[in-house]
């Protein structure tokens, strides 16, 4: 028997079981394994989230993407400017029109109303703003040159979360569960935590697949009640006349197949019945905290009124990444970082939301081990202009900053970072990234080099074009603050 | 001046030294009999404008187009002086005094270049003369300096990006143009904007240093950006130097040869026309229907295979059904083609699903893939709606049910506006509406000029590039996305032929006189929206009509109510007299009539003592008089009912050429801000001999509108495009047989699949045409072939030997659309409203993030005409794979994962539609379960239960009323009802798990 022949039999004697297997479960290194042996080149066609190799030795296998909606200020929270103290009040507007989205309220440069101090051994300047997270600088990376291409939320935030200016591409999470697959075949691949107030700027298209399959597209994980659509019943049913129906519905399902023999789409279809049941109570088991110590729920603020909805979505971000999933993605509601008003009140409230959660998330993640092969990303979509935004009347005490996007921060954690490193410097006045610049291009090419892939070799075929996260675009992976 | 390096290596490439050699042999011998024959007049004397005047235009004709901006073979750029002086790859071409000694000028002399085997002639002995002399006088770049190759060319583009929205085409703030060097001169109402060679004394550059202009604080409202330094400096270095005019014209196609596209080049398959093949000759040709089986047959046999059985006759149904309309057959439809034992019924049912109104829902949902129809703009988290472009959707509907000639079809949605003079029609005709609606082909993609900050000109770019995608994807088969930035990598589409054709479109899309989406107001008045007034003059009157009618019937509403008020009032007035002394009464009446300025004393003083009481406003007579009252309600509830019956104002979303386009320039690197050469209108090298010159004509006399897509539509449609035909026919067959004969629908090119059968093909393609263009008679050709007629049974051989099914060895199981599935559980639930047409269905977004689609009396309508805003994507089309058009779709994956099991076996509207459905079922069969089976079967899959599935059925329901019983208590089993209300309760969780079956969903 010729290579050829052996590898015809095989196909045949497998693949018509393939499916079956999916159906009762058989573990992600053979799932993969058989993939690659038994299909047919059409079959490989088929997109799935099936555990999959990267280009090389990954430092990280699962991503925390904490999405801090509204584009934070860097130089009142992690990049301290004594510059702007010293010209506190002067006009700078004209230098930098064209940059500013409300011109009509440019006000002079305008000083941090927080206070600034060094923490950990790297000597990290954090705030006053954030005293959790101070107690964590030893464990992140922080860039403070990184720089977008717009500076109005939604083309900013399409730049974030798929590498491009229009909507249509597909997003970073898409992309790395295009690239990876998942390990758990029971949860979705991409889970998307929004808030449960509403939806971002820009809704769910900030977790489409574009042109990808739309098999790896995020899934909405809702933190309280039901976390998926349709995971439920939407109507009244004793459940044992559920099951008699789904029987039902199998049997004739069975009897059509049998008729239609080597139609693989249709043991697809059987499986995917069977994935629902299993995904019924594995994504109900992700949610359920109860076996979580009352010591943890205090830790990242559950039940305290600020900080329940975030710290409650920062828990569940680590209980599925334990479980396996690839891609996870905290957004929140209501713009919380877009401070153009009364900077020294609106900031420190969003920080009181957010700071002690995160603070918890890195140290249970530590803890517990997940370090080392859990990545988390924190950061927005811009940053803002060392001048005072003013209100109508003028009021200085109401100062607020307006969007930049010259000069933001972004830091990593965990898997593969070296931590406590500062990197990048802005300029005296924090307007735009001076030494050691990044762009969000960088900082992709950055996050799939921690997953084991070069940016250039992950693509998708369309339009005739080899498709990249990054575009045409050249990018470097910011090798300095990789461990 | 730069010293310049001697020529060390300098090679001229391998296939022509020879004939280097040899030529330079001959001139030498006769150069010195040639020279003297030279008259050197005083005009080509080697001065300081020398360069400018001579050499420059000299390089301009006769060596740009391979070394200059847009092209540098061997890496040499003659079009500038750094070019010149840096030489190419094998180093500098010119040694300044020693014309012997550069290769520029030996490669002239000796006929090298401009290369004769390339069809190209020789420079003339005095041009060779003239370049030997400059380099002999030492290659000065002359007065110019610097400055020499700063033109206005340079200079405009700067200024139409930075100051022509407030001093151009529509507005001229301060009387000020700045679109030519002569409106410059002319200045505004401060003067002359420059003085050539005094940069300093400019107003343009006075205002410019002092950031007056663009003024601040307001460039954001127009999306401009403030001018850059290294521009300002540009447009000094032009003005020091005089303000040079070059003469170059913008590059188009002459009949000269295309030096950039080869026509080797033009070799590849799909460039060439579509020739009329033979038809092969075929063992079994009891199988050959038509010219197709024979196509698909001869590479099958060739192989040792031949087609699948021909399927059952009920497999055969419900697939055509499914193609052709989108939609299950009826049971009454089933039994008409079943039950029709004529030789030709098949051909019958073809012919009656081609003219059924639900054809072209079906087919025309595909073209409104490739358009990326949206209703609304997307980018803006507003996601601003677009309220009229429902009326494109019912535009492709109607153009596939009527079978419009797919040429006509094209050239209405590239070029409508310029088919006819709709501004100066006495009336506005169906013709020339369908030909404004058509337009909305091109104006679908996101679209975020919506709002000031994502309006600037690399914006509207990025929305001329999508559209320009979404004609080359789904038109043409063809990549164009990277000619955008530099020369296609793979297809002969050199850079310079994106910018031809995206001057073409300049008159409709030109990013620095951008039609905003939304309303604006300046010095023009309010302008923007893209909406054109031109709807059918029936329309127009009918809507004016309406609204007429409802302001006259409010209108004597309202005054019939007024009467009875006046009524009640003299009621309420006497009642209350009543009350008061006789004897006043009269006077009081006269008092309450008599104005206030002619009232007497006595009046006066009656007047402060009883008027307030004596007067009734309508709310106070509404609670003295409650018929008044209710009649009052009873009025207000009819002038709202007449109210709801009030239509928006009729108008058209269209894309129309405005006049007056900018000038178009290569950007270099897709870089706004790096100009190269100014292009003119042309299309795609590749797609002509190369040497034809693209023709635009006013579409008709004195017409503002430039003709350029009517061209272009004119081109496109030509019986002999190498690929318009083609494509077409590839994407109808693709939605038949599963798979493109060019399997990648929108790439043609060479990154492109090959076609399985290229002959049949072209075949088709040359059928299209000859049949008038017509796609019903594609679709006729090709569900009748004995190919399309075939089994879906997939077999051991088949999977051994057409594992993909390139040869067509059987027909692809399928699995519908989204919006088939959606559309099927309403009909076989019953509950479809067909009804056609009109503004989309709204959709309801709960926050749970389902969204939903809102009903009508009638049911639910198909999914085509729901509403399709980029934000708002229905549930159940999302899960199943409903794509983003984004900016459209050319293709739509399949995929099968939970989620879609979830949703059929939880979602609520399913189980009502489940529910629905099984009452349907008691309605035909009665409460027997027997014929129940039979009917839901015959509903959901257009064929009788098996006697396995049978009897699986009758088990279950037999199970699932036992269970639906046991839950109920003792006294309430008592009850007669009991059981009959257990069967109906399995009777849906029957239809409910049909919904859920994997037949109800697959296509055999």
């Amino acid at each position: 028997m010729t290579f050829e022949q052996s590898q015809g039999v095989l196909q045949q004697v497998s693949r018509r079981g393939f499916f079956d297997r999916v159906a009762s479960g058989v573990g992600g290194a053979a799932l993969a394994w058989l993939l690659e042996q038994d299909l047919t080149a059409s079959e490989r066609r088929i997109h799935d989230l099936s555990p999959k190799e990267p280009n090389f030795k990954p430092q990280a296998q699962a991503v925390i993407h904490l999405f801090m909606n509204g584009g934070p200020s860097q130089m009142d929270l992690f990049d301290p400017k004594p510059e702007l103290d010293r010209s506190h009040g002067k006009s700078y507007f004209d230098k930098i029109a064209g940059e500013v989205e409300s011109p009509d309220s440019a006000g002079l440069l305008m000083r941090s109303p927080f206070k600034f101090k060094k923490y950990g051994e790297c000597g990290m300047d954090v705030s006053d703003a954030m005293p959790y997270f101070s107690e964590c600088v030893d464990d992140v990376a922080l860039i403070r040159s990184v720089h977008t291409t717009n500076l109005t939320h939604e083309i900013a935030l399409f730049q974030v979360h798929s590498g491009r200016t229009l909507p249509g591409y597909p997003s970073f999470g898409s992309w790395v569960t295009y690239a990876l697959g998942s390990e758990n075949q029971n949860l979705p691949a991409y889970v998307v935590l929004d808030d449960p107030e509403g939806l971002p700027i820009n809704r769910t298209q900030n977790w489409q697949s574009g042109f990808l399959p739309p098999v790896y597209q995020g899934t909405r994980f809702r933190a309280t009640g039901e976390p998926l659509l349709h995971l439920k019943r939407e109507y009244d049913e004793p459940d044992r006349v559920t099951f008699e129906e789904r029987q039902l519905q199998r049997s004739l399902d069975q009897l059509h197949k049998d008729r239609r023999p080597f139609q693989s789409q249709l043991d697809a279809r059987l499986a995917s019945y069977e994935l629902a049941a299993r995904m019924q109570l594995s994504a109900v088991e992700a949610l359920d905290f109860s076996q979580e110590t009352a010591e943890t729920l205090k830790m990242y603020g559950i039940d305290e009124p600020a900080t329940d909805s975030y710290g409650r979505r920062c828990l569940i971000a680590r209980r599925l990444v334990e479980r396996g999933v690839r891609f996870v993605q905290l957004f929140i509601n209501g713009q919380i970082w877009d401070n153009h008003n009364e900077i020294s009140s609106t900031l420190k409230s969003a920080c009181e939301k957010t700071d002690k959660p995160i603070a918890a998330l890195l140290k249970d993640l530590k803890q517990r081990g997940l370090f080392d092969h859990v990545l988390v990303l924190w950061g927005g979509e811009m940053g803002r202009l060392p001048i005072a935004q003013l209100p109508g009347d003028k009021d200085e005490r109401k100062a607020g900053r307006d969007h930049n996007k010259n000069a933001m921060v972004q830091w990593l954690a965990g898997a593969g970072v070296k931590s406590g490193t500062i990197y990048g410097e802005t300029d005296e006045v924090g307007l735009a990234a001076a030494v050691d610049k990044v762009s969000i291009t960088d900082w992709h090419a950055t996050v799939l080099h921690l997953l084991g892939f070069d940016y250039k070799h992950l693509s998708y075929p369309r339009n005739g074009l080899e498709e990249r996260l990054t575009g045409v675009s050249e990018a470097r992976v910011v090798q300095e603050i990789l461990s | 001046m730069k010293k310049l390096h001697s020529p060390i290596g300098y090679h001229p490439p391998l296939k022509s030294q020879v004939f280097r050699i040899f030529l330079c042999c001959a001139m030498i011998s006769c150069a010195n009999v040639l020279l003297p024959n030279i008259i050197a007049d005083d005009k080509s004397a080697v001065d300081e404008n020398f360069y400018s005047k001579t050499i420059l235009p000299l390089f301009r004709d006769r060596c740009w187009k391979c070394h200059g901006d847009d092209v540098q073979k061997g890496e040499l750029n003659l079009s500038i002086r750094e070019g010149v002086l840096k030489g190419g790859e094998s180093g500098a071409v010119i040694v300044a005094g020693k014309p012997e000694e550069s290769p520029l000028y030996e490669a002239i002399r000796d006929h090298y270049m401009p290369p004769e085997n390339e069809g190209e002639r020789p420079l003339t002995d005095q041009q060779v003369e003239f370049v030997r002399r400059w380099i002999a006088a030492g290659a000065s770049f002359g007065t110019a300096g610097d400055s020499a190759t700063i033109t206005q060319h340079d200079v405009i583009p700067i200024l139409w990006l930075r100051c022509t929205v407030c001093h151009g085409t529509h507005v001229q703030e301060g009387g000020l143009d700045l679109r030519t060097k002569a409106s410059m001169l002319k200045g505004g109402n401060s003067g002359p904007a420059i003085v050539p060679g005094q940069p300093e004394e400019s107003l343009l550059i006075k205002k410019i240093r002092s950031e007056e202009m663009p003024p601040r604080r307001k460039v954001v409202d127009v999306s401009i950006k403030p001018i850059e330094p290294d521009e300002t400096d540009t447009i000094i270095a032009w003005i020091a130097a005089g303000a040079l005019e070059s003469d170059i014209p913008p590059d188009i196609a002459t009949t000269d040869p295309d030096p950039l596209v080869s026509d080797e080049d033009r070799d590849f398959w799909s460039f060439q026309p579509p020739q009329l093949p033979t038809v092969p000759s075929v063992v079994h040709t009891d199988r050959v229907r038509n010219p197709i089986d024979a196509f698909v047959l001869a590479k099958l046999e060739a192989k040792g295979m031949t087609l699948a059985p021909e399927a059952d006759r009920q497999v055969l149904m419900r697939r055509l059904f499914f193609d052709l309309t989108g939609l299950p057959p009826t049971p009454e439809e089933t039994s008409q083609f079943m039950e029709d034992d004529s030789p030709n019924a098949y051909e019958k049912l073809v012919n009656r699903l081609l003219d059924s109104p639900h054809y072209g829902e079906r087919w025309g949902r595909y073209w409104l893939d490739l358009a990326g129809y949206s209703d609304s703009y997307g980018v803006q988290h507003a996601d601003v709606v677009r309220k009229n472009a429902w009326r494109y959707r019912d535009y492709v509907i109607r153009a596939f049910n009527d079978d419009k000639p797919y040429n006509r079809f094209l050239t209405e949605q590239i070029a409508g506006d310029e088919l006819a003079d709709y501004e100066h029609a006495p009336v506005i005709t169906p013709e020339i509406y369908d030909n404004l609606v058509a337009t909305g082909f091109l104006r679908m993609t996101p679209d975020g000029s919506t709002a000031n900050i994502t309006n600037f000109v690399p914006d509207r770019l990025d929305i001329i590039s999508d559209e320009l995608n979404v004609l080359s994807s789904a038109v043409m088969g063809l990549t164009l996305k990277c000619a955008r930035c530099h020369t296609h990598k793979s297809d002969p589409i050199p850079h310079r032929d994106y910018y031809r054709l995206s001057a073409i479109f300049k008159g409709a899309f030109d990013e620095h006189d951008w039609l905003k989406a939304t309303k604006e107001t300046d010095a023009r008045g309010p302008w923007g929206e893209r909406k054109l007034k031109f709807v059918t003059t029936e329309e127009q009157n009918e809507w004016e009509a309406n609204e007429k009618r409802i302001a006259e019937e409010s209108a004597k509403l309202r005054e019939s109510l007024a009467s009875k008020e006046s009524e009640y009032n003299k009621k309420q007035l006497e009642t209350k007299l009543a009350t008061l002394p006789e004897p006043l009464r009269d006077d009081l009446r006269k008092m309450l009539t008599t104005p206030d300025e002619q009232r007497d004393d006595i009046q006066k003083y009656l007047a402060t003592k009883f008027e307030a009481e004596l007067k009734f406003n309508t709310d106070e007579l509404k609670k003295l008089e409650p018929e008044f009252q209710k009649l009052a309600d009873e009025i207000d509830r009819q002038v709202k009912a007449l109210n709801d019956q009030r239509r928006p104002e009729p108008y058209i979303f269209a894309l129309w050429d405005r006049g007056e386009p900018s000038p178009t320039y290569i950007y270099k690197r897709g870089d706004y801000k790096k100009f190269g050469r100014e292009v003119g209108p042309g299309v795609l090298s590749v797609l002509t001999d190369g040497k034809t010159p693209f023709v635009v004509t006013p579409p008709w006399p004195d017409a503002k509108q430039t003709g350029r897509r009517l061209a272009f539509a004119r081109w496109l449609t030509e019986p002999n495009h190498p690929l318009t035909a083609r494509v077409m026919v590839n994407r109808i067959w693709r939605h038949h047989f599963g798979a493109g004969i060019v399997r990648s629908l929108d790439n043609f090119g060479k990154t492109g699949d090959l076609p399985t059968h290229p002959e049949l093909l072209d075949w088709l393609a040359r059928m299209f045409i000859d049949n008038g263009w017509s796609i019903k008679e594609m679709h006729r050709l090709m569900v009748t072939s004995s190919a399309y007629r075939q089994s879906s049974r997939l077999t051991e051989e088949m999977e051994q030997q057409d594992p993909e099914n390139m040869l067509l060895s059987r027909m692809p199981m399928r699995r519908n659309e989204a919006e088939i599935i959606r559309d099927s559980l309403l009909a076989v639930a019953g509950r479809l409203d067909v009804t056609p047409f009109g503004p989309p269905d709204a959709v309801d977004s709960h926050p749970s993030g389902l969204v939903v689609s809102q009903g009508t009396d009638l049911g639910w309508r198909r999914t085509v005409y729901i509403l399709q805003r980029r934000t708002q994507t229905l549930t159940m089309l999302e899960d199943f794979d409903l794509p983003q058009m984004l900016p459209n779709c050319v293709d739509r994956p399949i995929s099968t994962v939970a989620p879609q099991a979830l949703h059929l076996m939880n979602n609520q509207f399913v189980h009502k539609l489940a529910e629905r459905f099984a009452a349907r079922v008691k309605d035909i069969a009665g409460t027997e379960t027997p014929a129940q089976i039979e009917v839901a079967w015959k509903l959901a899959f257009a064929r009788k239960p098996t006697i396995e599935e049978n009897q699986i059925a009758t088990t279950a329901l037999k199970e699932l009323s036992d269970q639906w019983l046991s839950q109920l208590s003792v006294d309430e089993k008592k009850s007669t009802d009991a059981a009959a209300e257990a069967a109906e309760k399995a009777l849906v969780n029957l239809c409910h798990a049909l919904f859920n079956s994997a037949e109800f969903i697959t296509i055999d």
